[in-house]
């Protein structure tokens, strides 16, 4: 295979999910030596056609052609043996397994007697690395490496499993600004040995250093294929966007009440959380930006009483019970975690039973759960957040990403919190289920709640917060007003920490740093 | 197989109703074993005249009152993700204790309190030890195992106290052998506590944070739910339960037995697994459980009137829990897989 050849092709392909048509006869051509880039907004569908390419879904019409010859992957499995490897953000290895053993796991090599050869493992590891240039022990555990090595011993893996396309899905979104520089140089070599990279993110810089051409999504729609770096920026931008973000998020009058939340050297037992003081209004939303690893989850978690921490929170002026979360919904806090599945939903449960979850302590009297109000009132929820379902007793694995998030948010939303604290609530979800998900946030703030709102995603916080805290390093760096900031202003302290005042747009509102 | 849901699918659409009456029983966990128990039964009343009587269904019944009543304790414990491998120690401590207890000269009603209690406490140290110092389930039950056996041994130097002419034991012996007419004492008994149990696991806060703890802890935790107290209840009322049953067990043998019968807690989990509760936790339910002891019942009164000798019965309801698993799993694969529509 020389470079130039067309490796994998897709045509027309259209995915439909429950309530959403996530892509819509999509074209795509990949070849041989080409960084091809794939963007487009969140929601737009890029991800979902990357999985489609990946053997993840299935597409529902439209031809995926691999070398020439029609393909139909029913899972990653068969993509892997055509050479199409995918690296996501939820990395796949085994935490508790050495280097070497995972990058070649499934296929170590044997001596005669069947058993492990481990030298020969050893030397394999190291010839895989070397190509990418890491330094990394192959006896090191994986568990006790850092994501970006992590990301390296995956991509090792792919390449010498024999991937001739690299897909790599949002990729660099928790490196840092160095480890994503050095995953940049990894891809323009690989593509120069003529393996083809497909790389799905929205980040221009990352856009322009490696690819030579781009695919942009809109709303599951191809939109344009263009040439880089012969495409101006502006116009990739144009391209990506198609409308106004401000409907999109949705506008809202900010008009925030008295303060509701007081926050004082709000830290955490582990250090991952270093005392932090801030204070929040009715009304008003909070947006919480920072680099994985900063403190922002941590800050989220510790509110909503998930894990254990020191300091003084006051709503309303009455101090809460920390460190576990029934004291913190008593105390009027709405807590919705980033992992749903680990640690929101109940996925063999229903979606009635998944509503009334939160809602047990009301629905029950003297210990007897009235079950004619709980079938009442997860109905009415289902109406008023919008939740596609067949109907309330059929198992919430059934529901689509953003529906089970609807019911997630929606059971929260339902006791009418003080304080709505929310860690990435738009995660893996679609983006029609996105806007109706802000829509849910600024009701519950025109209705008087604070909100918190913890997002890796700098444009969602721009488009909806009022404010935006930035934590670097588990110390919060600074709040801005997010009407006089930019998302350049907030990455550069996100990544570098910056303090505010080396950035001179910054509100200083209770920042102790 | 694909076509065939897709059909199923746009049927119910069509009518604008869920899944039929038919296909929701076939969704049910526990329908395989139902369905068996008929099959197996029909075969038998026509080949063993003995089978269909009366006199041998009650039988039945009572010879496996006691795996029942413990089963019954085992579904919470399951539902919540765990396993109690020490309830049949545990019923022995409690029968060694009533025997002492009469020996002792309590009377009939304190006595009977008194055991209930005494496994209300074991168990609830099996609970304090999961819950609380937040030892694995199975490291602390394999412990009690261990422990409570150890102790029923002890209390009479592993010799078993006959209780049959005590004063004290006449209206425990007069009510587990008594009947209501044709329906035996203990037959009411059950199924009271199976409509006391699967009522609170349906109807009340507790039963549902049970389900909710068992499908996804954290998830409970933090819609909080007091997770470590409702462990602590589960373990309890399992081990009420290992009393109830110690007190059945004591009524029908007239004695107060150390050595269990090792077998027992294989036939309780074998019988709360084949009722279509999963070992993973968060589903299930009594009446499955109360399906599955009959189904392990029924067979081993076949195999008995069939002559099979007592030595086979291990092999088929070994071979049976592990079919009806399997069973069980594939169609819950095949659920999933219908349901994989996320993005």
């Amino acid at each position: 295979m020389s470079r130039g050849d067309v490796i994998i092709e897709v045509k027309g392909v259209t995915k439909r999910f429950p309530g959403v048509r996530a892509l819509d006869r999509v074209d795509l051509t990949i070849r041989a030596g080409e960084v091809h880039a794939l963007t487009g907004e969140n929601g737009s569908g890029k991800s979902t056609l990357a999985r489609v390419i990946a053997g993840m879904h299935q597409p529902d019409e439209g031809q995926i052609i691999v070398d020439g010859a029609e393909m139909r992957f029913a899972n990653p499995a068969d993509a892997i043996g055509m050479g199409i490897v995918m690296i996501s953000q939820e990395l796949t290895l085994a935490p508790t397994l050495t280097v070497a053993e995972n990058i070649f796991l499934g296929r170590l090599p044997k001596t005669r007697f069947g058993t492990i050869n481990w030298p020969q493992l050893d030397l394999d590891a190291v010839v895989a690395l070397d190509r990418l240039d890491v330094h990394v022990s192959t006896r090191a555990r994986v568990a006790d490496l850092s994501v970006e090595v992590r990301q390296e011993v995956e991509i090792a893996r792919a390449l010498s499993s024999g991937a001739r396309l690299i897909i790599l899905d949002e990729a660099t979104s928790s490196l840092s600004e160095a480890a994503t520089a050095r995953l940049l140089a990894l891809v323009r070599k690989e593509r120069d040995k003529g393996t083809a990279v497909l790389m799905i993110t929205h980040r221009m810089p990352e856009i322009y250093a490696a690819a030579s051409v781009a695919t942009v999504l809109r709303d599951g729609v191809l939109v344009a294929e263009v040439p880089l770096p012969a495409t101006r920026q502006d116009k990739l931008v144009r391209l990506m966007v198609g409308r106004e973000i401000l409907d999109f998020y949705g506008k809202r009058a900010v008009a925030a009440g008295e303060t509701v939340l007081e926050a004082e050297n709000l830290s955490t037992l582990d250090g991952t959380l270093l005392p932090a003081s801030f204070t929040l209004r009715r009304g008003e939303i909070l947006g919480v930006a920072g680099l994985v690893g900063s403190g922002k989850a941590e800050l989220g978690m510790t509110l909503g009483g998930a894990i254990a921490s020191q300091g003084v929170v006051r709503i309303a002026g009455r101090r809460v019970r920390l460190g576990e979360p029934r004291h913190s919904i008593a105390a009027g806090i709405g807590f919705v975690p980033d992992d749903r599945k680990a640690s929101a939903l109940l996925l063999v449960r229903s979606v009635r039973e998944n509503f009334a979850l939160a809602w047990l302590d009301r629905l029950a009297r003297g210990g007897i759960l009235d079950t004619r109000r709980e079938a009442r009132e997860a109905s009415e929820a289902m109406t008023r957040y919008q939740v596609a379902a067949g109907s309330a007793s059929v198992p919430i694995s059934t529901l689509s990403g953003g529906n089970q998030q609807k019911v997630v948010l929606g059971r929260i939303l339902a006791r009418k919190p003080s304080v709505l604290v929310l860690s990435e609530p738009t995660r893996g979800i679609d983006v029609g289920a996105k806007s109706q998900i802000y829509r849910l946030l600024q009701d519950a703030a025109d209705e008087g709640a604070g909100v918190i709102m913890i997002s890796s995603e700098l444009t969602e916080l721009l488009g909806i917060a009022d404010r935006i805290a930035v934590f670097f390093e588990g110390e919060l760096r600074g709040i801005f007003d997010a009407r006089t900031t930019d998302e350049a202003t907030l990455a550069h302290v996100a990544v570098s920490g910056a303090r505010p005042n080396q950035t001179p747009d910054a509100i200083k509102t209770g920042v102790t740093a | 197989m694909r076509g065939q849901n897709d059909r199923k699918a746009a049927t119910s659409d069509r009518f604008g109703v869920g899944p039929s009456a038919l296909s929701r029983f076939v969704q049910t966990p526990y329908a395989g074993a139902l369905v068996s128990i008929l099959l197996v039964s029909v075969y038998l009343a026509a080949s063993e005249p003995v089978f269909a009587t009366w006199a041998n269904l009650m039988n039945i019944i009572k010879s496996n009152s006691v795996v029942f009543i413990l089963a019954l304790g085992a579904t919470y414990v399951v539902i919540s993700g765990a396993i109690d491998l020490s309830v049949a120690s545990l019923a022995a401590a409690c029968s060694m204790v009533y025997g002492l207890i009469l020996t002792a000269g309590l009377p009939a009603i304190p006595a009977i309190v008194l055991i209930v209690a005494f496994g209300a406490l074991l168990g609830a140290l099996n609970g304090y030890f999961i819950a609380y110092l937040k030892i694995s389930f199975l490291v602390v039950t394999l412990g009690t195992l261990s422990i409570y056996q150890s102790f029923a041994l002890i209390l009479n130097s592993g010799t078993s106290i006959s209780v049959y002419s005590m004063a004290a034991f006449k209206p425990l012996y007069a009510f587990v052998n008594g009947s209501a007419g044709p329906i035996p004492m203990i037959l009411i008994f059950d199924v009271a506590l199976l409509l006391i149990l699967g009522g609170a696991l349906k109807y009340t806060g507790f039963g549902r944070a049970v389900f909710a703890i068992g499908s996804n802890r954290e998830a409970a935790r933090l819609n909080g739910i007091n997770v470590p107290l409702v462990i602590f209840g589960v373990f309890t009322i399992a081990g009420v339960m290992a009393g109830l049953g110690a007190l059945v067990q004591a009524g029908r043998l007239t004695s107060a037995a150390a050595d269990v019968d090792p077998t027992i807690l294989m036939t309780v989990l074998a019988a709360v697994l084949i009722g279509g509760t999963a070992f993973t936790g968060g589903e299930g339910g009594v009446f499955g459980t109360m399906i599955g002891v009959l189904f392990l019942g029924v067979i081993q009164n076949g195999l008995t009137l069939s002559g099979v000798s007592s030595f086979w019965q291990g092999m088929v309801s070994g071979a049976i829990l592990i079919a009806a698993v399997w069973v069980g799993g594939v169609r819950q694969i095949s659920r999933r897989k219908k349901q994989s529509v996320k993005p």
